[in-house]
């Protein structure tokens, strides 16, 4: 006996359901069920993992969905009554699984796509009714389960008999017939209450009564009894109420019985059932009958009724073309070579030649011309709004994809191989990523949306799992625990998976203090802590809620929404409820169009040079550019200044010497601590070294060791070592050690003779269990024979086992080793714009305000807040007087002043300049506050000085204060009104009284830090010099100059916390801290972080010992061996004479921004 | 009704239902068809862990209302008692003891 499951959620239903589809499709398959339901609430959100479970497990699957309805007679946007099970009937050609989609998104349809929306996810019975049916044969393609949670089923315990009745009549009356049955389940929950057996008999009843079928289901939650107690924590998560909460009122499951029963203990629940009746076996057998030839219908043909793999694209005609999409593709190549390749010939020709028709013949071969076509449009279409854009990923590895200006790096000169990308054996959608401009990604949505049509293009969401930060505050919330206490305990999760919290307990130090509370065995205080632990790990992982995927569109033919159900973005957008794992089994064609801040960093760079310099003559003055072929300047920058980035050739000599200085700070991918030990190191000559430093910073080189042997070969320390004199063609350019994919692949070719194809499929299998044996094996009998001996051979294939897995596509680093290069070449030669266009997009990993000291350490002016000269970015501006005059600085923004609005910010400049307070009260409209923190900010001090006050920036924000304070009515104490047209200056600004001392840099700076976040007047760390002088500090600026092994203490304020994998797998903690002259990074290693504890991640100003490690020639770090929380003066190293500290005021006594100052949440 | 909570001794049917128990010193027998179903524990409260792979009972236990007259068989009214079994342990615990002239069913 078998029994089919008809009505199961599963994980996807986030903060419902347990248990993802692969143990739910296993668990059935093993108790002999032949299908399995997913019926997630509000979508199909595990559809196609469920899918993919069932195909593996070797049973049908039946899809669906749990949905709200709205109430018939309430409220018809707001008010619901019940939930209802859809099940899509299967074998139709798509037609129930077609209606399903479409449902769903009804069901969407009216929500807000933002959290706490009024409208909840629901769809009317009108709807449902019309789904139901096929538009074409007006057959019922949907059966809909009226069950214990829909209106009828939570009637039966209500004191009105017939209520149960009269609303199953109109669910009859209103839906087609045969589209209707009864769900009978009972969880054996107490006598009488819902989920009760003497509830399940009166639906099995009612269905008698009215002659409607009715099926058994268990409403099943989680795979296993052990899963009710999660279910338990969902439940509180969901609603916000701790578990004493919710049992009182009483919304918790009434028990834990809602898992995957067997077919056995099914068949006992039936029997318990139709006993309770009064009825016979007869009835029983009806009952388990009824159920199973529910399944039957509703069995899904993954490739007949979902299209499962079988690729869409848009139709030819909406891309524009008329003739057959490949002989389209094949004249754009052909036009595309005298763009790409002016004048090539001879040898070069025919390389160039074999190579695309090697390509064309692979993607004729495959159906694929349409892909190709369809992202060159999409490239295209980017390209013609005056966006940057960039090809990224391995889409790099195609001459097509160069030829048809997808991609900007010629795979030839890299040698990057195609079958990385696409190949005869690999019948999948090949990704192809677009990196562009972040500023301007959503209007790159928008624009695709209306270029292709909306039946044809949605967004592609994403699922956001439990990590362990969220699942310790829910787990802590479901306990009814103090939230300040549980944010204490999530502050300290820092990277760890859930799953691992005990684990965590024992080995982080940071964890230690909490380890201990947990440890000490008082039952009723520690409880809590213990019981805390288990529920983060049950929640680990689990699915909490999908969101827009950060760069993935959907496109596909006019069917697309008959494929994917959808719903609202925050964006606005449609998005589907597949994510990025479900596009391949859907074959649905995904283009990854990703916002790249430095993208935009780098345009905003490019519009300030021509803005200053509005000529040729003077970009290429300014920025000592080359000459050029006339003498003019080189042909990348354009007669009115515009430089053409993407033409600039990669061998510039100034953006090579600045990466080997280590100065990276704001360049794209090599601006981290560990990337600037390793370029120290590497000291790279040429943009392959570039993509070789961006490939070897990696978790897997940096686990394996390869970074060591690599660097030592490269400056000629150790001999280069090759397992085969074959192989040096293949390994010469990492010097013998494997780097790349690309390499791995030649490896193959070269010792086996399989082709670079399978070479491809070989190293995909690399890491799996069962694969890998099989190209162990081929791999070791193809090499014997062709004469390669069993040393060589046991050595290759230790490497390639060793780094196939995680090694690095070359064309990935190709496509990212391109915008490093172009940012660096523009900090070499432009470094104001640069460093404007980094403050404005904010591209990097550190906070804003470190930027302040590079600008320092450049030369480069920050010119101050003022009223008339900041505009709503960051300006380059030539300095008019003073010390500075005549070199170009930049001007801060109005932008991001805590408490200014939008409109405010759009207002000051739409009115600039102002003559007097009084002029820019009446133009801008500013509120009272803002108008005080401006002066606060010192953007009114020239307007000040102009006016011939004698006041000083206290005064001026005193005046404002009592305004402030006076201003009851709305144009309160605004009596310099009449003034505006009389050019005498500001009488209010003159008239201001002086008197109190002037603000103290300390209090400027205070006031930058809260109201911008970045230190500007003066260094925050500067108050602390004469305390860090007594304990005896060594600055960052002199330590490069102190031998290797040198012990010292550093200070300096937290902005970058990284946890790199690293050798060995043991966790190392990177802190930098910058103290003013410059960045420090040190490096804690385990015996440091047990020193640390909690200091590791929860401290802004840090005093640490170390010794001084050389990194390279012009590299140093730190390895830290104690730290000290700088805040806590007492606990400090003083030496023994200078014992009495006291505490001077600081800049971030009082702020609680950390995030933006350190780089630090929480 | 009284609610408390006391060990006894259950002897059960292969089906899991029970037949006899032995309760304060006294021996009983099941006289009627027992009722069984599942209530919710305070599992929070009561527990101090509740790891992945508990497995059963850590949520709910299963109670059964059974009717029981004292042995040697007496002719008097029965009592109704409420029975939990605790589904990891199989532990028996009587939890009720109802007003015997109101049984209530489902």
């Amino acid at each position: 006996m078998s029994f089919t499951h008809l009505h199961v959620s599963t994980a996807f239903s986030a903060h419902y359901g347990v248990s993802w589809p692969e143990e739910l499709a296993q668990v059935a398959a093993a108790d002999g069920a032949s299908a399995l339901a997913c019926t997630d609430r509000d979508g199909l959100y595990g559809t196609i993992k469920h899918l993919k479970a069932c195909m593996a497990a070797g049973i049908d699957p039946l899809v669906g969905v749990d949905l709200a309805v709205f109430d018939d007679d309430g409220d018809h946007r707001t008010q619901l009554a019940g939930r209802v099970v859809v099940l899509a009937r299967g074998h139709n050609n798509g037609a129930g699984y077609r209606a399903l989609c479409r449902l769903v998104s009804d069901a969407h349809a009216r929500t807000s796509g933002k959290a706490g929306g009024a409208v909840p996810v629901a769809v009317t019975r009108a709807e449902l009714a019309s789904r139901t049916l096929d538009p074409q044969t007006l057959k019922p393609v949907l059966t809909v389960l009226i069950g214990p949670d829909s209106d009828v089923g939570r009637a039966m315990g209500g004191r009105r008999y017939l209520r149960p009745r009269t609303l199953f009549k109109r669910w009859l009356e209103a839906m087609p017939a045969g589209s209707l049955v009864a769900e009978v389940v009972s969880q054996l929950t107490t006598p009488g209450k819902p989920l009760s057996t003497a509830h399940a008999v009166r639906m099995l009843k009612l269905a008698e009564e009215h002659h409607v079928p009715a099926v058994l289901t268990n409403a099943v939650r989680y795979c296993a009894e052990d899963g009710a107690a999660t279910a338990d924590v969902l439940d509180s998560a969901r609603t916000l109420k701790s578990l004493p909460e919710l049992a009182a009122e009483p919304l918790l499951q009434p028990n834990g019985q809602a898992w995957l029963k067997s077919a056995e203990q099914m068949l006992q629940l039936g029997k318990e059932i139709i006993r309770a009746a009064g009825y016979g076996t007869a009835d029983l057998k009806q009952l388990m009958a009824q159920t199973e030839a529910l399944a039957d219908y509703c069995r899904i043909d993954p490739v007949s009724d979902m299209g499962w793999k079988q690729p869409v694209v848009p139709e030819a005609s909406v891309i524009g073309i008329s003739q057959d999409p490949h002989l389209e593709l094949v004249q754009r190549c052909e036009a595309g070579i005298g763009r790409r390749f002016p004048g090539i010939s001879g040898p070069a020709h025919k390389e160039m030649r074999s190579r695309l028709e090697h390509e064309l013949g692979i993607i004729r071969n495959l159906g694929f011309s349409s892909y190709f076509l369809t992202v060159a449009e999409v490239s295209r279409m980017i390209l013609d709004m005056g966006v940057r854009a960039a090809a990224r990923g391995s889409g790099a590895s195609s001459l097509v994809n160069y030829l048809i200006d997808v991609s900007q790096v010629d795979p030839l000169q890299h040698d990057l191989i195609f079958e990385r990308f696409l190949s005869r054996d690999r019948a999948t959608l090949p990704d192809i990523d677009i990196d562009v401009e972040s500023a301007e990604r959503h209007n790159v949505y928008r624009k695709i949306f209306d270029r292709f049509g909306a039946e044809r293009v949605t967004l592609m969401s994403m699922q956001n799992g439990y990590r362990a930060r969220g699942a310790v505050r829910d787990a802590g919330m479901a306990l009814g625990m103090d939230d300040d206490d549980v944010g204490e305990i999530a502050k300290q999760l820092w990277r760890f998976s859930a799953r691992k919290f005990r684990e965590a307990l024992v080995e982080k130090p940071e964890l230690r203090e909490f380890a201990g509370r947990v440890e000490q065995r008082g039952f009723a205080e520690n409880q809590q802590l213990d019981l805390l632990v288990d529920l983060t790990e049950r929640l680990d992982r689990l699915p909490r809620h999908i969101s827009m995927h950060p760069c993935g569109v959907i496109l596909g033919d006019a069917t697309l929404l008959d494929r994917t159900p959808v719903q609202p973005s925050g964006l606005g957008l449609p998005m589907s409820q597949f994510d990025k794992h479900d596009m391949d089994p859907m074959g649905m064609l995904k283009l990854d169009v990703l916002g790249v801040r430095m993208q935009s960093a780098m345009a905003f760079a490019i519009r300030e040079v021509i803005r200053i310099h509005p000529s040729k003559a003077e970009v290429v003055a300014a920025g000592a550019h080359p000459a050029g072929p006339d003498g003019s300047g080189p042909d990348y920058i354009a007669e009115n200044g515009h430089i053409d980035l993407n033409a600039v050739p990669l061998d510039d000599e100034p953006t090579f010497e600045l990466i080997r200085s280590t100065h990276t700070l704001g360049c794209f991918q090599i601006e981290s601590p560990g990337q600037r030990e390793l370029i120290g190191k590497m000291a790279p000559r040429e943009f392959n070294d570039l993509i070789i430093d961006i490939s070897l910073f990696r978790p897997g080189p940096m686990k394996s060791d390869m970074v060591r042997p690599f660097l030592e070969h490269r400056h000629g320390f150790a001999p280069e070592v090759y397992p085969h004199p074959d192989l040096k063609p293949v390994l010469q350019e990492t010097h013998g050690v494997t780097v790349f994919h690309e390499q791995i692949l030649k490896t193959f070719d070269v010792m086996t003779g399989c082709g670079l194809a399978r070479a491809d499929e070989f190293r995909r299998a690399l890491g799996n269990e069962v694969l890998e044996l099989k190209v162990e094996e081929f791999f070791r009998r193809e090499a014997r024979i062709r004469g390669y001996s069993p040393e060589v051979v046991d050595n290759v294939w230790g490497t390639l086992k060793a780094f196939g897995s995680f090694g690095f596509c070359k064309a990935h680093g190709a496509a990212f080793a391109v915008p490093t290069y172009q940012s660096a070449w523009l900090k070499a030669h432009h470094p104001e714009a640069f460093l404007a266009g980094l403050w404005e997009h904010d591209p990097g990993m550190y906070p804003k305000r470190l930027l302040v000291a590079e600008a320092r350490r450049l030369g480069i002016p920050i010119l101050p807040l003022d009223i008339n000269r900041s505009q709503a970015e960051y300006r380059v501006e030539r300095v008019a007087d003073g010390a500075d005059a005549g070199k170009l600085g930049i001007r801060l923004s109005l932008n991001g002043i805590y408490g200014l609005s939008g409109a405010e910010l759009k207002r000051i400049v739409a009115g600039q300049p102002y003559d007097s307070l009084a002029d820019l009260r009446a133009r801008s409209r500013l509120s009272r506050p803002s108008i005080k923190r401006l002066a606060q900010l010192g953007a009114f001090d020239s307007l000040h000085r102009e006016s011939g006050g004698a006041a000083n920036r206290a005064d001026l924000v005193q005046h404002l204060q009592k305004l402030q304070a006076a201003g009851g009515t709305r144009k309160g104490l605004d009596i310099m009104e009449g003034q505006l047209a009389l050019p005498l200056g500001d009488v209010e600004l003159r008239n201001v009284k002086p008197g109190l001392p002037a603000p103290t840099l300390v209090d400027n700076v205070r006031a930058e830090l809260d109201l911008m976040a970045i230190d500007v007047s003066g260094h925050l760390m500067d108050s602390h010099r004469p305390m860090l002088d007594r304990l005896g500090v060594t600055t960052a600026d002199k330590l490069l100059g102190l031998r290797n092994g040198t012990e010292v203490l550093v200070a300096g304020v937290r902005i970058a916390t990284q946890t790199p994998p690293m050798r060995g797998g043991r966790r190392v903690v990177f802190i930098s801290i910058d103290d003013g002259t410059g960045c420090i990074d040190s490096v804690f290693f385990h015996e440091a972080q047990e020193q640390a504890g909690l200091l590791l991640f929860g401290t802004r100003l840090l005093l640490i010992r170390g010794t001084t490690r050389r990194t390279g020639p012009r590299g140093i770090s730190l390895s830290a061996s104690m730290a000290w929380d700088l805040s806590k003066v007492e606990t400090l190293p003083f030496p023994e004479n200078q014992r009495e500290g006291t505490d001077v005021p600081h800049p971030l006594d009082g702020i609680s921004r950390s995030l933006a100052i350190t780089g630090m949440g929480g | 009704m009284g609610m408390f909570s006391e060990s006894v001794d259950v002897d059960c049917a292969a089906s899991g239902q029970p037949l006899k128990l032995r309760w304060a010193g006294q021996h009983y027998t099941v006289c009627a068809e027992p009722v069984r179903w599942y209530e919710r524990r305070q599992w929070w409260a009561e527990e101090r862990r509740a790891p992945l792979g508990s497995g059963p009972g850590l949520v709910d236990h299963e109670i059964w209302r059974v009717q029981v007259r004292l042995d040697p068989q007496d002719a008097g009214e029965p009592l109704t008692l409420d029975l939990s079994r605790h589904l990891g342990s199989g532990r028996w615990r009587l939890v009720r003891i109802h007003d015997a002239l109101q049984p209530r069913t489902a």
